[in-house]
């Protein structure tokens, strides 16, 4: 019964999450604290968790938590669940568009979509860069270590067109010599 | 038969790449970006650049884990049902491995200060080729005066005044098709 529940919540969950990151860290903490399922204190653990491991925090706090209410299958029932609404609606958004691709709606729509798209993606990726390398509970003290690799980074990808997946493993080694 | 193995090679080939991306993804969906475009793009050829954009688009505009919505998304453009079945899967096993082992191993593992700095290093490279990704993306997707303005609106709502996806994509869309449609129509009478 353990096992459907777990499902049936984080299908909740994934159903309403809009947004991603931090919008699903709220809701998740509303849900779940309410449910008794976790304490205030390891949902907090949790979300420390996950900003150290790699992941969407969603995924990580349906592995968690299916673990630890319902052990290896509580788990995979927790992420499946939180996997399945968008497994439907995605593939129902996605057919459409590409059964439609040559029609003039989906055409002309797409074209005012992605310059919109590239422009919140540029936005997000600011906010990326800049909590990246500014400490946010300092806002003035840029970290010079962390802005060295940002730059090292982008002359990698843009000059020298070195692998991305390599940029990310050597700037990490890099951060445990120079941080 | 041979047909057969080709679509085994494809779907192997997703998974994989996609395994990584869950490897790699650290701080969020945005993360993926430059490894999908690397990886699908650049190495594979599978889909154009600009159709990283539409990935995106969608995966913002529907509820759920952005990481997921894209891997679904992009694994039924290459390779139907089957495809977003393996993307999906490559792209939430690494989480699912990493905190089941912290889970049954310890209690928390915060306070690390290594890993702290690694992670630090690592979040600042991705921000380094997220910030060439959105550059070469931003190539493909404006195309003209109309496509400017309204990614330089879109930017300013978005980025100064907190305008949700929600809101943005769908207006970016009705615009598009407006714009697009009285053009056609100002060609007609001029033809």
């Amino acid at each position: 019964m353990i096992l459907i529940s777990l499902f049936l919540e984080f299908f909740k969950i994934g159903l309403v999450g809009f947004g991603g990151g931090y919008a699903i860290i709220t809701l998740l903490q509303k849900e779940l604290i309410s449910l008794g399922w976790i304490t205030a204190e390891e949902f907090a653990n949790i979300a420390a968790i996950s900003q150290m491991t790699p992941g969407p925090i969603a995924v990580n706090a349906a592995t968690y938590i299916g673990y630890r209410i319902g052990g290896f299958w509580g788990s995979a029932m927790a992420t499946l669940g939180v996997s399945m609404p968008s497994f439907i609606l995605v593939i129902l958004v996605a057919h459409f568009i590409f059964k439609f691709k040559e029609s003039r709606f989906v055409d002309y729509s797409m074209k005012g979509i992605r310059p919109v798209t590239v422009a919140l993606i540029a936005s997000a990726a600011i906010f990326f860069a800049y909590e990246s390398f500014v400490d946010l509970a300092l806002p003035m003290y840029i970290n010079p270590g962390a802005f060295a690799i940002f730059v090292l980074s982008v002359l990698a990808s843009a000059l020298f067109k070195v692998d991305t997946i390599l940029i990310i493993l050597l700037s990490g080694v890099l951060g445990l010599i120079i941080l | 038969m041979d047909k057969d193995r080709k679509k085994f090679r494809v779907l192997l080939d997703l998974f994989v790449t996609f395994f990584k991306i869950g490897a790699f993804t650290i701080g969020g969906g945005l993360a993926m970006i430059p490894v999908i475009e690397k990886e699908i793009v650049d190495k594979k050829g599978y889909i154009g650049k600009e159709e990283i954009i539409d990935a995106f688009a969608v995966s913002q505009s529907l509820p759920g884990v952005i990481a997921i919505n894209s891997a679904i998304y992009v694994g039924y453009r290459i390779a139907g049902f089957l495809g977003a079945v393996v993307t999906t899967l490559g792209v939430v096993l690494p989480s699912f491995i990493i905190i089941l082992a912290i889970a049954v191993l310890f209690k928390t593992v915060s306070g690390i200060a290594w890993v702290d700095k690694l992670l630090t290093g690592a979040k600042a490279g991705i921000a380094g080729v997220i910030f060439v990704s959105v550059v070469n993306l931003s190539k493909k997707a404006i195309k003209d005066v109309f496509g400017i303005v309204i990614a330089a609106a879109a930017f300013v709502l978005a980025a100064i005044f907190d305008v949700s996806v929600i809101i943005i994509i769908p207006a970016g869309a009705i615009l598009g098709y407006l714009y697009h449609k009285v053009r056609e129509m100002k060609k007609h009478d001029t033809d």
